[in-house]
């Protein structure tokens, strides 16, 4: 396994870790915090 | 959010265009939820309307629009005159226009996408292929001519080839495909993700990519990365989404069809008739109180009463029912309708959004846009759907660039953007909605108003329908056939007297058989109607009641000597109203209510389907179970009281039957809403549309075992249209991703899978509209 295959597998969790993050839990907060307004 | 009173909210509804799949209507609805001084907000993919209820104080319509626009899509005020024909031709005018201009979009980006391939064929030959797509053969008889004509393309350098590829892609990014990535980059604003997300980003990546090998083509030769370029597969993308986009809204506009045909039917003017002259004025400024002239031949305008002159109206168009009305003075008009062969003066009373044909517009549009219970599955998949498959691409693309042959970080690109491309989830969002749509246009139609998704769900479903008798099975006019006692003309004239008031069929039977025999009735004194019994008042000072045996009974008396002449009377359907003069049966008024010619053929037909019919009414148990073994109900329920009936309905819940009640619409309103299924018969067009949750519009019987049937197959066609839709994200996601290229080779490149996804979505509408033949055969 070469640098450039460990950077892509650490970028791609990361990427599909913030994908999920930004979608699901950082969405529901703002929902939330719209309607607490 | 706003805390003012829901009582001075207004309701707005909104042309909104350029939505393609549930997630876009579901942004704009959850953004227009979020605007200050909007109390609700539904938005309807199919119909493409936004329905706002908001506090003008807080708000205004323009803002409103203005928030659906900064979403990235099209809105405009609608008519100032409110009514749904206006709202409707709002919504064919903005349907065409995104027509048109997706048809130019096309075509733009059809001829780029040739002439990209073209030129790419002397760019591979220079460099190399990369990933080859299999279109790209198709094109070699093109490149050959084109070599043919010009011999001189062969001495242009790659360096020139990527740059004329990149003029010729621009256009396209830029303006052809330009809306996915203003609408993906305002649903990422909102957090969410659509179908324009995963095209944005796969032919983002794909496009960038490109152009930067165009920009630093030496540098990346330098270190040993071809430079391979991706704008013939950027532009196909586009061509073919924009292709399965105008099939969609050219087939989604033939869904609505039932709807356009239903706004065909006013007339565009009226012909008023003012200080003695007629004047014609277009619909617009027709007002109530207005007196309009409608000649033979001619639409009545507006809804009202007949002031002057007789004639014969056809209502077909609004009830199914064949045989034209009379109408004389003091008959209501129904505007639309046509008047056949004599000339009638009408005073309008409801013109604008307030008229029977408005209201059934109204009516049908809010049932294809309403949601089938089975599309909250369609939802919550839709949901979280574009973020996983996102994830899945980026999956795709590692697993490619270490474990893919070279060129490794090539071949990740093109396989992560054909899992973008091929997982845009249309289909999904249109299996449930065009189903509901072309179904629900069809009811109208046939004269079967459904209101929506839900109650087509819960029809499929019935077991049991259960009649109420009269104005169900029977016609509901009912006359009297024999009066019976010592003086009949007396007796029919204090019977009469006291059902003056009462609104009974039978007891408006009794008044009118008086009046034809020419007896002088008066008003009763200290009248008292008892429900599901009879009536009672004090007629020339005597004391009158007028009723069934449960008066009878509540009076203390039995029928005497008329017992078995009741008995008798009963067993031929019959029904013996008694009349009781200062506390003794005085004699019998026999009535009859002739039985709907097709009730039998219906309850046929919804035994052939595998549901039980049972009749329930006030009636006595007799006159009931003549009635029924007439049309071939096995199972009734006689001397119910109205207010009982929702008790039967609900003792035949509680044994697992899953129940419709097919009711008058008014009186029945209780056991209409405790079934499962509400179906109101309509009479004409004098209708209670909202009483139920199936209308009859012509109270035919055969209308029920037709309206569950469309229901079943509506449900049918549903099922078919989701098991299709997850079907093709089921083994086209994995195949994208290249799940059968180490077993097989066999992989996908991003045009095959754009031209995979309009497929998907074609069909499903495709499919929905079969639907509508399907019932147009049997109907």
């Amino acid at each position: 396994m070469t640098t450039a295959d460990l950077v892509v597998i650490v970028g791609g969790v990361a990427a599909i870790a913030w994908v999920n993050w930004y979608f699901f839990v950082a969405s529901r907060r703002r929902d939330a915090t719209v309607r607490h307004q | 959010m706003t805390t003012t009173s829901p009582a001075s909210w207004s309701d707005l509804t909104i042309p909104v265009h350029g939505m393609t799949c549930a997630a876009c209507s579901a942004r704009i609805q959850r953004v227009l939820e979020r605007t200050p001084g909007v109390g609700a907000a539904n938005v309807n993919l199919m119909t493409g309307a936004a329905t706002v209820s908001y506090d003008p104080s807080s708000v205004t319509p323009d803002r409103l629009v203005e928030a659906i626009r900064r979403t990235g899509y099209g809105a405009e005020l609608p008519a100032p005159d409110g009514s749904a024909e206006s709202l409707v031709d709002a919504q064919d005018a903005a349907r065409d226009d995104e027509i048109r201009d997706l048809r130019r979009k096309l075509i733009l980006s059809l001829v780029a996408a040739v002439l990209t391939m073209v030129c790419s064929m002397p760019l591979a030959e220079l460099v190399g292929h990369g990933v080859a797509d299999p279109l790209m053969p198709l094109m070699m008889p093109l490149t050959d001519l084109l070599r043919r004509i010009a011999p001189w393309i062969g001495g242009i350098s790659a360096d020139t080839w990527r740059w004329l590829l990149l003029a010729l892609t621009a256009p396209v990014v830029g303006w052809a495909g330009r809306h996915f990535y203003t609408r993906a980059w305002a649903a990422f604003r909102h957090h969410s993700a659509d179908m324009n997300t995963l095209i944005a980003v796969g032919t983002g990546a794909a496009f960038a990519y490109s152009v930067a090998v165009t920009l630093a083509d030496d540098w990346l030769s330098a270190h040993g990365i071809a430079p391979h370029v991706y704008y013939e597969a950027v532009v196909w993308i586009i061509a073919l989404i924009l292709l399965g986009n105008l099939l969609e809204a050219g087939a989604k506009s033939r869904t609505s069809g039932a709807i356009r045909r239903l706004v065909g039917l006013r007339p565009h003017t009226a012909r008023v008739a003012r200080d003695g002259m007629e004047v014609e004025l277009p619909l617009g400024q027709l007002r109530p109180g207005d007196e309009v002239i409608v000649r033979p031949g001619e639409q009545i305008p507006a809804d009202g009463t007949v002031v002057e002159g007789s004639s014969h109206v056809d209502e077909s168009m609004l009830t199914g029912e064949p045989t034209p009305v009379r109408k004389r003075p003091g008959d209501t008009a129904v505007g639309a309708t046509l008047n056949r062969n004599g000339a009638l003066r009408v005073r309008v009373e409801r013109v604008g959004a307030d008229t029977v044909l408005s209201r059934i517009i109204r009516l049908v549009q809010q049932a294809q846009g309403s949601k089938a219970p089975i599309q909250r599955l369609a939802d919550r998949i839709s949901a979280v759907f574009v973020p996983v498959v996102i994830s899945i691409a980026i999956a795709t693309f590692v697993l490619w660039f270490v474990l893919g042959p070279e060129p490794a970080y090539l071949q990740a690109l093109v396989a992560a953007v054909t899992v973008l491309i091929i997982a845009c989830p249309c289909a999904m969002g249109l299996a449930v909605p065009t189903a509901v749509m072309v179904s629900t246009g069809r009811g109208a139609e046939l004269g079967v108003l459904i209101k929506g998704g839900e109650p087509l769900e819960r029809s499929e479903r019935l077991d049991t329908v259960v009649f109420d008798k009269t104005g169900t099975v029977t016609e509901g006019r009912p006359a009297v056939q024999q009066v019976m006692g010592d003086d009949a003309a007396s007796l029919l004239r204090f019977a009469a007297s006291v059902e003056r008031l009462s609104e009974h069929p039978l007891g408006e039977a009794i008044v009118a058989e008086a009046v034809a025999r020419g007896l002088s009735l008066v008003a009763p004194q200290g009248f008292e109607s008892r429900t599901g019994r009879g009536v009672a008042g004090r007629v020339d000072g005597r004391s009158v009641a007028a009723g069934n045996r449960a008066l009878l009974a509540e009076l203390g008396l039995s029928p005497g000597r008329f017992a078995a002449a009741a008995e008798r009377l009963a067993a031929e359907a019959l029904t013996p109203v008694y009349v009781v003069v200062d506390g003794s049966v005085a004699g019998v008024v026999a009535v009859a209510d002739p039985i709907k010619p097709t009730g039998r053929e219906a309850v046929a037909a919804l035994r052939g389907m595998g549901i039980e019919s049972v009749m329930l009414t006030g009636d006595n148990a007799r006159t009931a179970a003549s009635v029924a073994a007439a049309v071939g109900i096995e199972r009734v329920v006689a001397d119910v009281l109205p207010e009982r009936k929702l008790e039967e309905i609900r003792r035949l819940q509680e044994a697992g039957r899953s129940v419709a009640m097919v009711g008058d619409g008014l009186n029945d309103a209780p056991a209409l809403a405790q079934a499962d299924v509400g179906i109101s018969m309509g009479t004409g067009t004098d209708v209670a549309m909202e009483a139920g949750d199936i209308t009859l519009m012509r109270g035919d019987p055969l209308g029920v075992p037709r309206a569950i049937r469309l229901a079943r197959r509506t449900m049918r066609v549903i099922r078919q249209n989701l098991f299709w839709a997850f079907v093709y994200n089921v083994i086209g996601i994995p195949v994208a991703a290249g799940a059968l290229y180490p077993a097989f080779g066999i992989r996908l490149t991003p045009a095959m899978a754009a031209a995979a996804m309009a497929v998907s979505s074609v069909s499903v509408v495709a499919n929905s509209l079969r639907l509508r033949k399907s019932v147009k055969r049997e109907a």
